[in-house]
């Protein structure tokens, strides 16, 4: 998740100056335009502004937001392969998270967003809400709401996602907010761009 | 010049810090005590406000019952008139842990609560927990912590090469381990006065490392024991812990009352809640051990169902089979959850068995209609969804 991006924003904005002073920063997502997301072929064409955050939950994901990914933020996994996490790591060693698995039906999507939550942001208040059939990119997917809490913070977040399982890899888009206002100001604006997903 | 250092740390350690005031003679349990040092008032005041953010906060356990029943067995063993000055917070968190303030807040993690077998070991937990609130730990120990705090810093000023802060900070935690072991003694004390069986202490850690050994296996990681408490470490070994548990019990250790039936009616309602918070750690190994460990030789459909879903969620091929025979076993025992259905209808699925499993998930939905992943399943079975 982002919010581990946070923790390491200072030396990835050093190493970015350094490296790759444009491609590595927030970016402005225009509006009405196809823009291919995650590094991968999942494109998507928003009706309004995003911001694109430099930092990446994980290798193949990539965050929008429109007031900070505190508040509101639209995740896109694109293409998760087998054997891979949803995103990075906080210890292999000690918290390790469920992986992909070839054997997956697409209503085990939430239980591995669910679990990998859980154990990423050590909560044990996620619940996922429900679940139902909707096409993801024109192909058989899930629709799935929940709900969670970080630890130390107390504030209800709701989330909703939007996957399926295609050719062997996961792809999902999820977006999240405090319930208070965010979840409900941001939500049609993630579902048009759900709607959008081609592949 | 190390020498004349020396003396003064010990001559800074002997007299506390230099701190003129002594802890008030009044017990920190006694009603409406209130703090007298300037020291225990400032570490009152942060745990009043840790406790005030703690008591509203969706993570804690707010059950009536449940709550009754740990004050209960908190009562049973320090004594009725100790334990009046302790507000107990059982808080959502699959691991084990217990934890005292110096206010009177003790949090017990429903982690601990999963993985105590009895009234016997709960009643040693809070002993425990009880006996750093009696002896004023927290207190003393940050006492200590300023005392040699103070002390470095003054050796780093006259003398930068010293290793005298090295011995010092091994002397502080060697000083918590040691608060850890007698607040292990005073709980002890506590659980064989109230006529609980005093090996109840020792068998919560001896199962603690067989679950940590079975947690290192499932991760495909050496299993690494401690026979010595490392530099920095602020417990006890939990080996150190359990032998010495058990050589204080004595040889009258086994005798006593452990409330195994009162411990398990309270626990009933939650259980399935606790062990479902459990197996979404993905921690294969500690999960199947304490399960294992639950199920004691007598599978219950209950246990069936959580082992077949933890199976199902690791996912590989051969668990899947695993996971299929768990939920069908628990059906042919008689669990009427409905979820049992979805989980052998989702675990054939996966392994490919279509039609059987198509068959499953068409009982789940007959048994469960009002199910929240309704369309989902009925997508799964080819009756409607998005195709």
């Amino acid at each position: 998740m982002k919010r581990f991006g946070n923790r390491f924003g200072m030396g990835a904005i050093g190493l970015a100056l350094i490296a790759a002073p444009v491609a590595a920063g927030n970016r402005l997502i225009a509006a009405g335009q196809p823009v291919a997301v995650a590094k991968s072929v999942l494109t998507v064409t928003p009706s309004v502004e995003w911001n694109k955050l430099g930092a990446r939950p994980g290798r193949n994901s990539e965050t929008w937001t429109f007031d900070g990914d505190a508040l509101n933020d639209l995740t896109f996994y694109g293409g998760i392969e087998p054997e891979q996490t949803l995103f990075r790591e906080v210890s292999k060693r000690n918290k390790p998270l469920p992986r992909v698995k070839v054997t997956m039906l697409v209503t085990d999507i939430p239980t591995l967003v669910e679990n990998s939550y859980r154990i990423a942001l050590d909560t044990p208040l996620f619940t996922v809400e429900g679940m139902e059939p909707m096409a993801f990119a024109g192909k058989p997917g899930i629709r799935f709401t929940y709900n969670f809490t970080r630890p130390d913070e107390d504030l209800p977040r709701k989330g909703e996602g939007r996957g399926a399982i295609i050719g062997g890899k996961l792809y999902l888009i999820t977006f999240e907010a405090p319930r208070l206002h965010y979840f409900d100001a941001g939500v049609t604006a993630f579902r048009q761009v759900a709607d959008s997903a081609k592949l | 010049m190390a020498g004349w250092i020396i003396a003064v740390a010990l001559a800074g350690a002997a007299l506390g810090g230099g701190v003129p005031d002594k802890p008030a003679p009044l017990p920190p349990y006694g009603a409406a005590y209130t703090p007298t040092t300037v020291d225990e008032r400032g570490l009152w005041q942060q745990a009043d406000e840790a406790e005030r953010d703690l008591r509203d906060s969706p993570v804690v356990v707010r059950d009536a019952a449940l709550n009754a029943y740990m004050a209960k067995v908190l009562c049973r063993s320090v004594g009725e008139d100790r334990c009046r000055g302790v507000r107990i917070y059982v808080v959502r968190a699959p691991v084990f842990n217990a934890s005292m303030m110096p206010n009177g807040m003790m949090v017990v993690y429903t982690g601990a609560l999963l993985r105590l077998r009895d009234e016997a070991e709960l009643a040693a937990v809070l002993g425990h927990e009880f006996g750093h609130f009696e002896q004023r730990h927290t207190l003393a120990s940050f006492r200590r912590g300023r005392t040699i705090g103070d002390i470095i810093a003054w050796t780093s000023m006259i003398s930068p090469y010293s290793t005298l802060p090295a011995s010092l900070i091994q002397l502080h935690f060697a000083y918590d381990r040691a608060q850890e072991s007698e607040a292990d003694m005073m709980g002890l004390r506590y659980l064989t006065a109230a006529g609980y069986r005093p090996f109840a202490a020792s068998h919560i850690w001896e199962r603690l490392m067989a679950e940590q050994d079975a947690t290192a296996l499932g991760r495909k990681r050496h299993v690494t024991h401690r026979y010595a408490a490392g530099f920095f470490a602020d417990h006890p070994t939990h080996l150190s812990r359990a032998i010495d548990l058990r050589a204080a019990a004595g040889s009258e250790g086994d005798r006593g009352d452990d409330a195994l039936d009162a411990f398990q009616t309270a626990m009933r309602p939650w259980r399935a809640g606790f062990l479902a918070d459990q197996i979404k750690l993905n921690d294969f190994g500690g999960s199947e051990y304490l399960l294992a460990e639950l199920a004691n030789g007598a599978w219950t459909p209950e246990l069936l169902l959580t082992r077949g879903e933890l199976y199902r969620e690791r996912g590989n091929p051969r668990d899947l089979v695993s996971a299929a025979q768990f939920y069908q076993q628990a059906i042919d025992q008689g669990c009427t959850d409905p979820v049992a259905w979805r989980g052998l209808g989702l675990s054939l699925l996966r392994g490919q068995q279509v039609a059987a499993g198509r068959a499953a998930l068409k009982t789940y939905l007959e048994k469960a209609p009002a199910a929240s992943d309704r369309a989902a399943m009925a997508m799964l079975i080819g009756e409607g969804g998005v195709q």
